[in-house]
Order: C-alpha cells, then sequence, then structure tokens
C-alpha cells in the first residue's frame, strides 16, 4: 500500500507540475534564467485592444481637461493660437508621420515604438503640469482630477506598451523610462499670462500626442486582424 | 460775372460724376476665411468670402504655412469645392500640424488680406452623413420594436480605425412634433421598442468621430407599425371588462332593492310646504289662481283685527251641533281651515301626500258634515275677521264648499304667527301651520296656541315646543281644493300622549265647549297664561262659571281631554274627562288614508270604553281623522 501511494502522488506531480509553474506565475512575465517559463497572460489581441482603450479613453481625458483649462483662464482672442513664440509644440526625436498614407507606410514595429515614445515623452511634463495648476488660485477639482488621472494612466499605458511591444516584435531590450531628455521645456520663467498660455499650450499638445497615439494604436490592430483591408482604402 | 459763374457749376456738375466714378474704385475689402471642414481626415476644404470688391474684378488667393516651417504654399485647387473655397487633397494634408491659412483678395488698385485662421485637420473632421440606412419591424414577445441599421459614410475610413465615428439617431411618430434621440455609441445597429400600434415612424442618422463635428441628418426614413394590442393595454382592458360587470351586477342588486336603498341613503325630508300654493292648479296652468292662493289677505295683521282675533272667542260651529272652541285670550283654535289647495309636499311619506286623499276627506268630510258628523266650525266671534277667512278661502280655494263658512276645527292647527306676507297672512296663519311638514309643527303647535308671539310669552313657545319635539310626526297636509285638511301622523304613540296633551287643550277647550252640549251651548274657555309647567290655564268665560281649568300636560285632571294612547293604527285616542259626566268625548285622532270616516264613530265607540265616561253623544262625532282633527262636530249644538 505504501508503495501504491507513493507512486500515486508521484504520478500526480508529474502530471500536475506545469500546472502548479504556471499558477504561480505572474501576468507579466519576467525573463527568467534558462526554465521554461509558462507565462498566464492574455493574448496580444486583447491586450492590443485594452492598450486602445486606454489611449482612447487618455485623449477623451485630455481633449474635457484641455477644453476646462481654456474656459476657466484663457482669454477669448488667444484661443486656438497654438503658434504663440515660443510655444509651440515640442518636436520628437523623430518625425511623426503626418498623413494616413504615411503611416500606412510605418512598420508595426515603427509604430509601437513611437508610441512608446510619445507615452514616455509626456511623463514628466504632465507630473509638472499638476504642480503648476496646484499653483493657480481657482483651479477647479475636476481639472486637477483629470490632469492627475491622466498622468496616472499614462503610466499603465506605458507599460502596456512596453509589454505589447515584447509580445508583438519580441523585443525585450526595452525597458520603462525610455524617453528623451529635455521633455520639460516649459520650464521657463513666466509671468502669469505667459504661464497660463504655456500651461494652455502644453495642455493642448498633450491632447493632439493622446490623439497620436490612439491612432497608431488603433490603425495597429487593423493591421493584426486584416493587414490587407487595411490598406485599401 | 454770373455767366461765368453758371458756367463753372455746369462744367462742375459734369465733370464731378466722371471723377467720382473713377474715385469709386477702391482696393477690395477685407475677404473672410469662413470655414474649414475635412470629411475624411485626409482632405479639407476652406471657404471664404469676399468683402466688397472695390468695383473692380477681384481675385482671391489662398496662401497657408505650416507650422514650424515657413514655407508659404498657395493654395493647389480653387475649383473642385466650387467658388470662393480651396481644396488640400491628400498629398497636400497632414495631420496633427497646424495650418496658418490667409486669403488674400487683389484687384487693380490694391489687394487685402485676411485675418489668418489656424487649422489642425484633426479638429474639423465633419464626416458625410451614414449611408444605407435601413429600418425593419421585428416581433418579439412583447409586440413588435424596430431595428435600425446604418452604414458609416463611405468616404470615412473606419474599417482600418482611421476615424473611430459614434452614432446618433432620432425617431418620431410622423404626426409628432418632438424627435426621440438615442446615442448609438459606435455600433451600427439600434433597436427601438414601446411602439404605437399602426403608427408611422420617421427614423434619421448621424455621426461624429470623437474629435470633431457631427454631420446632418440623414434622409427620413419611414416605416409602418402593424396593428398589435399591447400587454399591457391588454391588461387594462381585461380589468375594464371585469370591473364593468361587477359594476352592473352591483346596479341591478342596487335595482331591485331600490326602495330599500333610497330609504337607506335619503331618508325621507319633509318638504316644505307652500302656505296656498296649489300644485294642481300650478299643473292646470292656472298660474293666477296658483299664485293668488299665495296671497293670503290676512296678513299682516292688522292690529284691530289681531285684537279681536285675540279677544274674541272661535265658535266652532258643526252641522248640527256647534262647537264652541273656547278661545283664550292667547289661543286661537282653528279647526281644520279650508284653505286653498295646498298639496302637501312631504317627502317619503306616501300617505300624506295624496291631495286627492284630502281632499276626499275633507270634502268628504265635509259632505258628510250633513250626514255623519258633523265638522267643528269656527267661527270667529267677530265674525269679521271668520269671514274673511272664509272669504279669503273661497277666494283662493276653488271649492265652493269652504263657502260654507265651516271651517273644520282643528285644535292645535291654527297657528297665527307664521310666516307669511300678505295681510291675509293672519288668516292664513290659520291654516297655515298645518300644511308644513311635521318639523315645522313643531313650532306651529304651539304658535297656534298662542296666536302670536307678541301678545304672548315667548318662552312658552320653546317649552311647548321642546314637549311638542315629537311632534314631528304631525304633519299637516292641504287638500287641494277643499281645505286645509290637516293630516296628523302619530309616530310616536309613546310621545303620543304627551303630545296630545296640547291637543288635549284644544280638546278639552272642545270639551268644554262639549261639556255643555247638553245645555247645547258654546262654551268658551280663555287661556289665561301658560304656566311654567307647561300648563295651559284655562279660564272659562261662559257662564257656567267654571273655574280656570288648567291643562296639564300629561297629566289627568278635570276638564282635561289627553290622549289616552294611541292604538295600533296610529289612532290617538283621545279621552275626555269632563266633569260633566255627558262631556266625555273620545275622539280618536287616527292617520287616515283615504274615506274611512265612517269608521271613525265605530272606533271611537270602541274607544270609548276605555276611559273616562264617553258622552253618548260624543260618540257620533266623527273625528276628522285624516286631516288629525279631532271633529267635535256631532256633539257640538249647531248653531
Amino acid at each position: 500500500m505504501n508503495m501504491m501511494q507513493v507512486m500515486q502522488s508521484v504520478v500526480w506531480a508529474v502530471l500536475l507540475w506545469p500546472c502548479l509553474v504556471s499558477l504561480g506565475v505572474p501576468l507579466e512575465c519576467k525573463d527568467e534564467q534558462g526554465s521554461i517559463i509558462l507565462c498566464a497572460s492574455i493574448s496580444k489581441e486583447k491586450l492590443l485592444d485594452r492598450v486602445i482603450q486606454h489611449a482612447e479613453l487618455i485623449y477623451r481625458v485630455s481633449e474635457e481637461s484641455c477644453t476646462l483649462f481654456e474656459e476657466m483662464f484663457v482669454p477669448f482672442p488667444m484661443r486656438s493660437q497654438r503658434n504663440q513664440a515660443g510655444y509651440t509644440c515640442a518636436t520628437k526625436a523623430f518625425p511623426i508621420p503626418g498623413s494616413k498614407s504615411e503611416i500606412q507606410q510605418i512598420s508595426d514595429k515603427w509604430l509601437l515604438h513611437s508610441v512608446l515614445i510619445l507615452v514616455q515623452s509626456w511623463i514628466e511634463p504632465l507630473v509638472y503640469l499638476q504642480t503648476t495648476l496646484d499653483r493657480y488660485d481657482d483651479a477647479p477639482d475636476t481639472l486637477l482630477k483629470k490632469t492627475k488621472w491622466v498622468s496616472e494612466k499614462l503610466l499603465s499605458l506605458e507599460q502596456g506598451v512596453v509589454v505589447l511591444i515584447r509580445k508583438m516584435l519580441d523585443d525585450d531590450m526595452l525597458t520603462t523610462s525610455y524617453y528623451e531628455q529635455g521633455v520639460a521645456p516649459y520650464a521657463l520663467q513666466p509671468e502669469v499670462l505667459e504661464s497660463v498660455l504655456r500651461d494652455y499650450t502644453l495642455l493642448s499638445c498633450f491632447k493632439k500626442d493622446a490623439h497620436k497615439m490612439e491612432t497608431f494604436l488603433k490603425l495597429l490592430k487593423c493591421r493584426q486582424t486584416d493587414k490587407y483591408s487595411c490598406f485599401l482604402h | 460775372m454770373m455767366w461765368r459763374d453758371v458756367g463753372v457749376t455746369l462744367i462742375l456738375s459734369l465733370i464731378l460724376p466722371v471723377v467720382a466714378q473713377g474715385a469709386r474704385h477702391t482696393p477690395p475689402g477685407k475677404p473672410k476665411l469662413t470655414s474649414c471642414r475635412s470629411p475624411d481626415k485626409e482632405t479639407f476644404t476652406c471657404w471664404w468670402e469676399a468683402g466688397s470688391d472695390g468695383g473692380r474684378p477681384t481675385t482671391y488667393s489662398l496662401f497657408y504655412h505650416k507650422e514650424n516651417s515657413e514655407t508659404v504654399y498657395e493654395c493647389p485647387d480653387y475649383h473642385t469645392a466650387g467658388a470662393n473655397s480651396c481644396f488640400f487633397s491628400k498629398n497636400e494634408t497632414s495631420i496633427w500640424v497646424n495650418y496658418n491659412i490667409t486669403v488674400v483678395a487683389t484687384n487693380a488698385l490694391g489687394n487685402n488680406f485676411s485675418d489668418p485662421v489656424d487649422v489642425d485637420v484633426v479638429y474639423i473632421v465633419q464626416p458625410h452623413t451614414p449611408e444605407n440606412v435601413t429600418v425593419g419591424v421585428l416581433e418579439d414577445e412583447d409586440g413588435p420594436f424596430l431595428r435600425v441599421s446604418w452604414e458609416p459614410p463611405s468616404k470615412a475610413d473606419t474599417r482600418s480605425g482611421w476615424i473611430t465615428l459614434i452614432y446618433e439617431l432620432r425617431v418620431k411618430l410622423e404626426e409628432a412634433e418632438e424627435w426621440e434621440e438615442h446615442r448609438a455609441g459606435q455600433q451600427k445597429m439600434f433597436n427601438i421598442f414601446s411602439l404605437h400600434s399602426g403608427g408611422v415612424y420617421m427614423v434619421q442618422v448621424r455621426c461624429k468621430p470623437d474629435h470633431g463635428f457631427w454631420s446632418e441628418w440623414s434622409t427620413a426614413s419611414y416605416v409602418i407599425v402593424p396593428d398589435y394590442i399591447p400587454r399591457e393595454r391588454s391588461m387594462w382592458i381585461l380589468i375594464a371588462v371585469f370591473s364593468a360587470f361587477i359594476f352592473l351586477i352591483l346596479t341591478w342588486i342596487i335595482t331591485l332593492n331600490r326602495s330599500s336603498v333610497k330609504h337607506c341613503l335619503l331618508p325621507p325630508v319633509p318638504g316644505p310646504k307652500i302656505k296656498g300654493f296649489d300644485q294642481q292648479l300650478l299643473k292646470k296652468g292656472k298660474p293666477e289662481e296658483v299664485f293668488n292662493s299665495l296671497v293670503v289677505q290676512s296678513f299682516p295683521p292688522r292690529s284691530t283685527d289681531y285684537e279681536d282675533l285675540l279677544v274674541e272667542y272661535l265658535e266652532v260651529y258643526v252641522n248640527e251641533k256647534q262647537e264652541l272652541m273656547p278661545e283664550g285670550k292667547d289661543l286661537q283654535d282653528v279647526g281644520c281651515l279650508k284653505s286653498k289647495s295646498q298639496s302637501d309636499n312631504d317627502s317619503g311619506r306616501g300617505s300624506c301626500d295624496s291631495h286627492t286623499l284630502l281632499m276626499e276627506k275633507c270634502g268628504g268630510v265635509e259632505s258628510k258634515d250633513e250626514s255623519s258628523y258633523e265638522e267643528p266650525e269656527l267661527l270667529q266671534g267677530q265674525a269679521g275677521s271668520w269671514e274673511r277667512l272664509e272669504r279669503g278661502d273661497s277666494q283662493v280655494v276653488d271649492t265652493p264648499d269652504s263657502s260654507d263658512g265651516r271651517v273644520k276645527t282643528w285644535p292645535l292647527v291654527f297657528s297665527p304667527s307664521i310666516h307669511g306676507s300678505s295681510d291675509n297672512h293672519h288668516y292664513g296663519t290659520l291654516e297655515m301651520p298645518k300644511q308644513h311638514s311635521t318639523s315645522e309643527i313643531t313650532y306651529s303647535v304651539p304658535d297656534h296656541l298662542f296666536p302670536t308671539s307678541t301678545s304672548f310669552p315667548h318662552h312658552h313657545h320653546p317649552e311647548y315646543r321642546d314637549s311638542l319635539g315629537e311632534y314631528s310626526e304631525y304633519r299637516c297636509s292641504r287638500s287641494p281644493s277643499t281645505g286645509v285638511a290637516y293630516h296628523w301622523e302619530a309616530r310616536h304613540p309613546t310621545q303620543a300622549h304627551s303630545n296630545f296633551n296640547i291637543r288635549n287643550l284644544e280638546r278639552q277647550k272642545e270639551a268644554t265647549g262639549l261639556g255643555l252640549p247638553p245645555s247645547r251651548s258654546m262654551e268658551y274657555v280663555e287661556v289665561q297664561k301658560v304656566n311654567q309647567e307647561n300648563q295651559l290655564v284655562l279660564k272659562p268665560l261662559s257662564s257656567h262659571g267654571r273655574g280656570p281649568f288648567q291643562v296639564q300636560f300629561g297629566r289627568a285632571g278635570v276638564d282635561y281631554s289627553k290622549v289616552n294612547g294611541v292604538n295600533n293604527d296610529n289612532v290617538l285616542l283621545l279621552q275626555r274627562q269632563r266633569e260633566m259626566a255627558e262631556a266625555g268625548q273620545y275622539c280618536n285622532y287616527r292617520e287616515k288614508e283615504g274615506a274611512e270616516a265612517e269608521r271613525y264613530p265605530t272606533q271611537q265607540q270602541g274607544k270609548t270604553t276605555k276611559d273616562g265616561p264617553v258622552a253618548t253623544q260624543l260618540q257620533e262625532s266623527t273625528c276628522l281623522t285624516t286631516s288629525g282633527y279631532v271633529d267635535t262636530a256631532p256633539t257640538m249644538p249647531t248653531f
């Protein structure tokens, strides 16, 4: 009897060993040395969907924040004047495609990387924006909440894009906070009106970049599902 | 000199228009960019409006430069989008880039720049309307519903995710005014429930990118909903049918028990009677007579007459015998006064309702005056007043009977102080009280004992009233034409005794009068006063020299006529106890319906054995029970 029981337990252990291993593995698989990694993770499509949802939400919240800020602080004649001296959106390290045809010519890899760069470039400015907004006397609570929420969600988006890159591109070399320096071009010594314009420019540029992220990701998704129909249009 | 001036003026007037015409040519006015729109986020168009053209042909050109670049480009296409427009093709369109656009108007004299406008294509997207909007009716267990489906505009590239569109649709009945709007999100299909059966619906759809403008509404699609019965309505129909059924059953039950329900819900209320008002006459359509009857000549009582009435005694005449109605100073007894027909409007009491009944009674009684009984006739000592009364009656009443001059005596009937408006009312009051319904009797009864309130202490009235409070059962109804037949109805036999004590007074007076029958003389009794105990202090005025009678209600005494009781037939048994043996008199007061006068004598006789001496002579006296008064005529010597 003893022998039989031992045999059974060994067999059970052998059979159930993959399960045991898989149960303990976190969602985000980390590179571990050597052994086969069984990752309990979501599929690429679902991950991409979630990332896209993140991006959509971020864009919508940023649009609302920009509108709020504009209504509260920006004098009317200066609205939609984005080309004020010195207050243009910061150019990125690499050229962002400006049309659909251009974007369609970009590979998946570059799309994802562009997204990542964009995301990472905005993490710090948003934190900075929060501090400046606190200095406003009558900034509405919703505006503060929204900007806070956006900066948090941006971090999650960054993580998701990193994972996505790793999954789709099998590119493990990326780590977080891969962004350029000089992300605080707006740290000037302004006067009051200038600071308002500066913040306004910052918000509107972020809104635009959020839209870019969203568009890139959506185009990427189309390519994942049906590559040919995406290019037919 | 003058000619020179004129000439200069002429020349100037000719030259100036030419010069002015030349001066009208100016550089063009300032153009203005009105809007820029992109239907697909890949191309866009800008429109401008021209300022004044300055009188010369003006050309417009559009220049732009992108942000972060100083290179100025001119509009590549002025024609595709129509006049005063500039169309940017795919190659010239960059998104996420601000365009700085300016329009220049140029003519021979100069040019004019518009204000620059910054445009980012991403934010000016306005798609076309959704296409292929189809509406269908589908069935569900709850009823039909609409399924609306559509496709995105062909130009917008939603498939690749380049543009994300959200949709909105609106629905209304064709004849309705307000649209009902629904957000459909990103889906391309929508269900609409809770439809009006048989209605025609209109549906429209529009779309918007998540960062742009709403498109125009699509053309309306019509759909007809087939007829159906909504479930909740069918439930209501069921409930309605069920309640209608129950209602019918209840109505049927109530109809079956109509009378008892009516009795329960609407207890009979004695109706007012207008003295002197004859409904029969009204029905016959003789308004003059009707209204004449209302006019009582005897009111207000003339002082002289009144004095006389107070002082005089009423003589009661009967056909063969006359009964003296003792009349006190304050007492006027009136028998059954022939009044103008006054139909009794007592509600709920069929017994007294019919005028004919009373007519019969009164008339019958009258006719029987000679035969069976004698109706006592009140004859006022002051003949004038009575005659007037009679005359008044006869004026009003068609029946010639009343012109007999006989007035049926009803001891309690007379109430002189009742409402009246005319001169004759005083007389009318004689008749009046009994016309009222039972409730009125309450005040009328004592009233008649005391002709006027003024002449008599008031306080007695309420006392009497109290004791007579139960007199509600007494009702007087007038016979339409023959006269007042007062109809007494004893409803409360127990109280009848006390109630009738007042009658007793009358009776007593009658009795006193009757008590004289042996001598066949009229005897008058004068009521001196009413003392505290509701006792009428009577004083006979006859030569008999009897002492004042004291009438006490409810107390047996000499010379009282009191009610023995009420028998089963609601016959008030009056008993007169007289000092004189022959003065016993019995009258039965009875509510009577129909001509039962003949029965009275027998009944009376039957009753006479009950109590007290019975005056044989009185046995023949018929009591006019129908009218409710005691007719002591038979026993009274007739004058």
